[in-house]
């Protein structure tokens, strides 16, 4: 167990910022990754994802990526909220 | 023949040039992304329709899998789907958001 990765009584595993990162590196291998916890509870995350493999997808397209890249975190419960920004480095 | 589900959320956004599904109830949201759509619309004018999917875990499953989209709320104007309000507000920015739906109520 990594550090600052600890048992919440009510919710089991909480997830890191590393670790939230990881996933969206394993689909977007050169993404910037910015995670911002809004309610200091580790599980209502904003995120801002910087990748050049958004270009020529639109939002929505876009934001299924980083789902698809979330779905595990987001079906066990560890985010339950997500706000998401993708941009390209150009700032597409 | 189609899913019944989906005929019924077909109808749905046909019906209501606005639709959000979400959490809880206008009257009501339980979630507040849910709100923040609310919010979002009022500021607009346009009606809109909130349809509370949490009593119906089939239909959010229905609807999951028309759209490809995990979350909730979700939106629809003018029967496409257009995401929660992190895909509107980037659109409102580039000012694409209000001639979309000038267009949807044009004939209204």
């Amino acid at each position: 167990m990594g550090l600052g990765e600890r048992i919440n009584p009510q919710c089991g595993f909480m997830i890191t910022t590393d670790s939230l990162t990881d996933y969206v590196r394993k689909a977007l291998p050169d993404a910037k990754v910015s995670v911002t916890d809004r309610t200091g509870t580790m599980d209502h995350f904003s995120i801002r994802v910087v990748s050049d493999l958004f270009k020529g997808k639109n939002l929505l397209d876009r934001h299924r990526l980083i789902y698809n890249a979330l779905d595990e975190p987001m079906k066990d419960g560890r985010i339950h909220a997500l706000e998401i920004k993708a941009e390209t480095t150009d700032g597409g | 023949m189609a899913d019944p589900l989906e005929e019924e959320i077909q109808q749905e956004i046909k019906k209501h040039k606005i639709l959000i599904y979400g959490k809880g109830t206008k009257a009501l949201p339980m979630c507040g992304f849910t709100r923040e759509t609310m919010q979002f619309f009022d500021q607009y004018g346009y009606p809109y329709e909130v349809i509370d999917v949490l009593p119906n875990p089939a239909k959010r499953e229905a609807l999951t899998k028309m759209t490809n989209w995990p979350t909730l709320p979700k939106v629809f104007i003018n029967g496409h789907f257009y995401g929660d309000t992190d895909i509107l507000e980037p659109m409102e920015k580039k000012g694409e958001l209000e001639p979309l739906l000038k267009d949807a109520f044009k004939n209204i």
